[in-house]
């Protein structure tokens, strides 16, 4: 990269692309917390005390991108597991210590400002994976390996989800993506993907109160025949049992969990996805009430801070979680496929760079953060519409929230460095 | 160190392209496939509060305030977002149970369905109106805690001066006839109910102003909507100002009081209708506020049917208050000249038919036929009139006479400006015809002569034909309102400009008015009711009542020359026509003529006050 842009002492330039289109979602971003904590009839520039904060949650981003860029550069590889370990600590800390905000007791509270070790634990997670896959001899083979590797990123998932910060916690799913880069068989994928359908199919067996004996009927009934007719090959048979045994069981244990351990207004949000359940007053309020912010945008727009939907409390937090809202509903169809696209290239520029890694821990860094990313935009813009349950988990760079923007600036700008200072 | 997996990066690419398409189908099906979000949207951040008006101010003749307004508290709710954690102080500042608290809160989601009907922006809806004053206090101090309440000021009557009841008319809750077929209206609305509340209402009401408002999800205002046409500011109703003059109408109310019936006072040349009164009557306050719902259902079942408007709605047979009509009937027809005399012995026969009457002295002309009211002078009169040689039939003679009649207003309403007054009856042929068979002659309806029998007027026609005899010859439709202000044309205003003729020359009417003159004379049929420096025109009369005693009735004006009241009054069960009409309508045509000054017969006066016919 010839482009001139931020010149570090090792003479390599950050990746200009990438910076400029972090720099537009950013831009992005604040403009819509400033447009969603106006006042209506507002006709001068007023900062709300949302888009204040969130103005020094930027600079402090800044300052944050300038440590990195002048910090030395052999620090990041080496500090990646004494990093993993104190974020752990701080995660496991905040259980005791922390309060509670919105039933997640996972925040650490400092005066009117609050932190939330959680998202650090996304960039903490990130490096250390790197630095295990990038261990020189270590590969995604053999089960001390997987499990080790599974264990970096299942651990820090299970103690935020300790702290019923449910959705923070999915995102960890994002680095069986990441290991799949890395080599993990791409069956385990599909095993993913056939036991999520089983998971939705059993819910609404459970929902409709229709006996999953069907269910279980069905898959060994199947399973018998299958077996019998592979009988002769020890390979197909053994994989065949294992299979309608296995979906048998995780239907059951998932109907068994849907009705047992999950909480009404949870069963209430993926009943009202999955079309089970009309209810546009109560849990759907919410859905119904940020499609109709979306589609009031139209091709172009209700106008900079125009929209009553989002701004008059319609949508709930409208500020965090809904901020797509706004930019769907002041900006149209037009400003969603901007913002869209600035965010997709920026995934791609982000596998594009970290392909262009010569080792695993960059590639493996590269991959974290094009993967967490790409999470956080799947499940946030697809409750906003609709597509999925609601879980509460911010657009990156967008959304107000201090945690949540330097947590995606570190672990953005962790790996442009690095792209920075790679060996050609 | 060798990458096995390289290309698996393409998987991601592919996912993430597969996302982007999904999000961007679906979000464009959202935006641009759909365009009823952008109205669900404003809608739902928009709320029109609707401003009352103040009602018109109402006036009396003499610029007095009558009726003017006064600020309620109405309690609005959205229903949507009340909490009911609430409900419990609700019930205990209103002082209902929860029953009926559910009720009004059921109402209140109705009416608020109703109301998003016509406009989506109306979200609220009328929980409670009419709070107390502490009611009001209490709700105001809670206001911040009370989710989806709020309060709204609006009017309600207030009587500066309790008079003139069925006149003015009282207020009532919009009813739903009027809601369906006038959108102006909102459940809870007053609306002009009975008087000129009613008639004219549309001037009155006022013009409702709108005010619409940012509203955010907890139905808080942020601020209003700045464009004009989302706001306008209400206007109050022009003042009123109306015929009664408040000092004669109360004086009058007096007099009546502790008995039934009536007194209908007019200007006779312009038809404003100077006293209006019935009795039994109610206090308009009692209509107000509150109570008002409970107020009105125990009136409506009082058995002395307080809300009845006699005057208007009240027939009776006019006995011999006609004969005044009759003998200019017959001066028209030719039928006698103002010398003419019919015989009198005590009474009228007729083979089986007798109509009584008092001795007096010899064969009467026309003026001491009014004087005396001698029933056989009428009887010969009425006869022959409809058997006039002219006509040469009775049915032609019938109808001359019924002509004649209808002239004076009777038999159809006289127009005046409330709803449901009736034309009281004069006999048509064919139902004389009916009523006697085909071949009826005139001996078998000679008591309508004496104003008996199928005629049957209001109180109010009786006062229109004392004014017609003042104005010898014409009326014009008796009137509550002289003016609304700032109104200069309208279907009323021309109405109660128009002057109406009767059929009788104007040479005649100085016969019979010199007879009206006569009645408070020695051996006049008022004699000693008179008032000495007054020259009232009267006639009295006295109507045969089958339910019980006769009633008394007196039609009078006065000066006899350039008449200022024309005045009729009618009390039920009260005897001859003298014995109270006569001096009730007198004592009101002295005080209406010789304003502040203390009656020249306060014997008569102290009788009228304390009498009690009313039982």
């Amino acid at each position: 990269m010839k482009k001139n842009s931020l010149r570090s002492s090792s003479g390599n330039n950050i990746d200009f692309w990438a910076f400029i289109l972090y720099v537009f979602l950013l831009t992005i971003g604040f403009l819509n917390i400033y447009s969603v904590t106006s006042d209506v009839n507002q006709s001068t520039f007023h900062l709300s005390q949302i888009a204040s904060r969130q103005l020094i949650w930027i600079c402090g981003a800044g300052l944050i991108i300038l440590t990195i860029i002048f910090a030395n550069v052999v620090i990041i590889d080496y500090f990646s597991y004494y990093f993993y370990g104190l974020i752990i600590i701080l995660n496991i800390a905040v259980l005791f210590l922390g309060h509670e905000v919105a039933g997640a007791k996972s925040w650490f509270g400092f005066g009117g400002f609050g932190i939330q070790p959680s998202e650090f634990a996304k960039v903490a997670t990130a490096m250390a994976l790197a630095k295990f896959l990038g261990t020189y001899g270590i590969k995604f083979r053999g089960w001390k390996n997987i499990s080790i590797a599974l264990a970096i990123f299942l651990f820090p998932m299970i103690i935020i989800l300790i702290q019923n910060d449910t959705g923070s916690a999915l995102v960890y799913l994002s680095f069986f993506l990441v290991v799949y880069r890395e080599g993990m068989p791409g069956y385990f994928l599909i095993a993913a993907i056939w036991l999520g359908i089983l998971g939705i199919i059993s819910i609404i067996f459970q929902s409709y109160n229709i006996s999953l004996g069907y269910l279980h009927g069905l898959f060994l009934g199947l399973g018998s025949i299958l077996v019998y007719f592979s009988r002769k090959n020890r390979q197909i048979f053994l994989l065949v049992l294992i299979i309608s045994i296995g979906s048998s069981l995780f239907s059951g244990v998932v109907g068994w969990a849907y009705g047992k351990l999950f909480k009404n207004y949870q069963k209430d949000r993926i009943e009202i996805v999955l079309g089970l359940k009309e209810d546009k007053r109560g849990m759907g309020y919410n859905l119904e009430q940020s499609k109709i912010a979306i589609g009031a945008g139209g091709l172009s727009g209700r106008g900079f801070t125009k929209g009553t939907q989002t701004k008059m409390g319609f949508v709930p937090e409208q500020h965090t979680d809904f901020i797509f809202c706004t930019i769907g509903e002041e900006w149209g169809f037009l400003g969603v496929f901007v913002f869209f696209s600035a965010f997709v290239s920026l995934m791609i520029r982000l596998i594009y760079l970290a392909e262009r890694q010569s080792d695993s821990y960059g590639r493996v860094l590269g991959y974290s953060a094009c993967c967490i990313l790409f999470f956080h935009f799947f499940i946030n813009i697809g409750m906003t519409i609709g597509l999925i349950p609601v879980i509460g988990i911010p657009l990156p760079f967008v959304s107000f929230g201090g945690s949540s923007l330097w947590g995606f600036t570190l672990l953005l700008f962790t790996f442009l460095r690095y792209d920075q200072i790679r060996k050609n | 160190m060798q990458d096995l997996y390289k290309n698996r990066y393409s998987v991601f690419i592919i996912a993430i392209i597969i996302v982007f398409s999904i999000f961007i189908v679906k979000i464009g099906s959202l935006q641009l496939g759909d365009n009823s979000y952008e109205e669900k949207a404003v809608n739902n951040a928009l709320n029109k509060i609707t401003l009352y008006p103040a009602r018109s101010v109402i006036f009396d003749r003499n610029g007095k305030i009558i009726v003017k307004n006064y600020a309620i508290y109405d309690l609005y709710i959205f229903p949507k977002d009340f909490d009911q954690i609430n409900t419990p102080f609700m019930c205990s500042v209103l002082e209902i149970d929860t029953a009926k608290f559910n009720t009004l809160f059921t109402d209140a989601i109705l009416r608020s369905k109703k109301r998003q009907k016509n406009n989506a922006f109306n979200k609220s809806a009328l929980f409670y109106s009419n709070l107390t004053i502490k009611q009001y206090t209490v709700i105001r101090e809670n206001l911040f805690r009370l989710k989806g309440l709020f309060i709204e000021p609006r009017s309600d009557r207030s009587y500066e001066i309790v008079g003139g009841a069925h006149a003015l008319g009282y207020l009532g809750e919009a009813s739903e006839s009027l809601l369906k077929t006038d959108a102006y209206y909102q459940p809870g609305d007053l609306v002009g109910i009975t008087g000129i509340e009613k008639y004219y209402e549309l001037w009155m009401r006022g013009v409702k102003g709108i005010k619409t408002v940012w509203q955010d999800r907890t139905y808080k205002e942020r601020g209003l909507v700045k464009d004009d046409s989302f706001n306008f500011p209400a206007q109050s109703g022009p003042n009123v100002i109306s015929t009664l003059d408040i000092e004669l109408q109360k004086f009058a109310e007096l007099l009546l009081s502790g008995k039934r019936g009536s007194v209908v006072a007019i200007e006779p040349n312009s038809g404003e209708v100077l006293a209006f009164v019935n009795k039994p009557d109610f206090n308009p306050n009692d209509l107000i506020g509150q109570n008002r719902g409970k107020s009105f259902r125990s009136m409506l079942i009082d058995p002395k049917k307080p809300l009845y408007n006699r005057a208007v709605k009240g027939v009776y047979p006019p006995g011999s208050t006609i004969k005044t009509v009759l003998a200019l009937i017959g001066l028209q027809e030719g039928v006698i000249e103002p010398s003419s005399t019919y015989g009198c012995s005590g009474g009228y026969r007729m083979g089986s038919i007798v109509v009584g009457c008092h001795p007096h002295g010899g064969p009467l002309d026309v003026v001491g036929s009014i004087r005396i009211s001698c029933n056989s002078y009428y009887c010969n009169l009425f006869r022959n009139i409809i058997d006039n040689p002219k006509y040469n039939d009775v049915k032609i003679g019938y109808a001359q006479l019924e002509k004649h009649w209808r002239s004076f207003g009777l038999g159809s309403p006289t127009g005046i400006d409330l709803l449901g007054e009736s034309g009281g009856n004069i006999p048509t042929v064919g139902q004389l015809n009916r009523r006697h068979g085909d071949r009826w002659r005139s001996s078998m309806i000679v008591s309508l002569g004496i104003g008996q029998g199928e005629i049957l007027l209001t109180p109010l026609q009786l006062a229109n034909i004392a004014g017609i005899l003042a104005n010898r010859g014409y009326y014009i439709s008796p009137h509550l309102v002289k003016n609304i202000e700032g109104v200069k044309d309208a279907d009323w205003i021309r109405k109660y400009r128009t002057k109406h003729y009767t059929t009788i020359d104007k040479v005649h009417f100085e016969t019979v008015v010199q007879g009206m003159s006569e009645v408070f004379k020695p051996g006049g049929t008022a004699w000693g009711t008179g008032i000495t420096d007054i020259e009232i025109c009267g006639k009295t009369g006295t109507a045969q009542n089958t339910h019980g005693k006769d009633h008394s009735l007196f039609i009078a004006f006065a000066p006899k020359d350039n008449p200022k009241i024309a005045i009729a009054v009618i009390i039920e069960n009260g005897g001859f026509g003298a014995t109270y009409a006569a001096p009730i309508a007198n004592l009101l045509i002295e005080r209406y003529l010789n304003p502040g000054k203390p009656s020249s017969k306060t014997a008569m006066e102290t009788r009228m006050l304390t009498t009690v016919l009313e039982h």
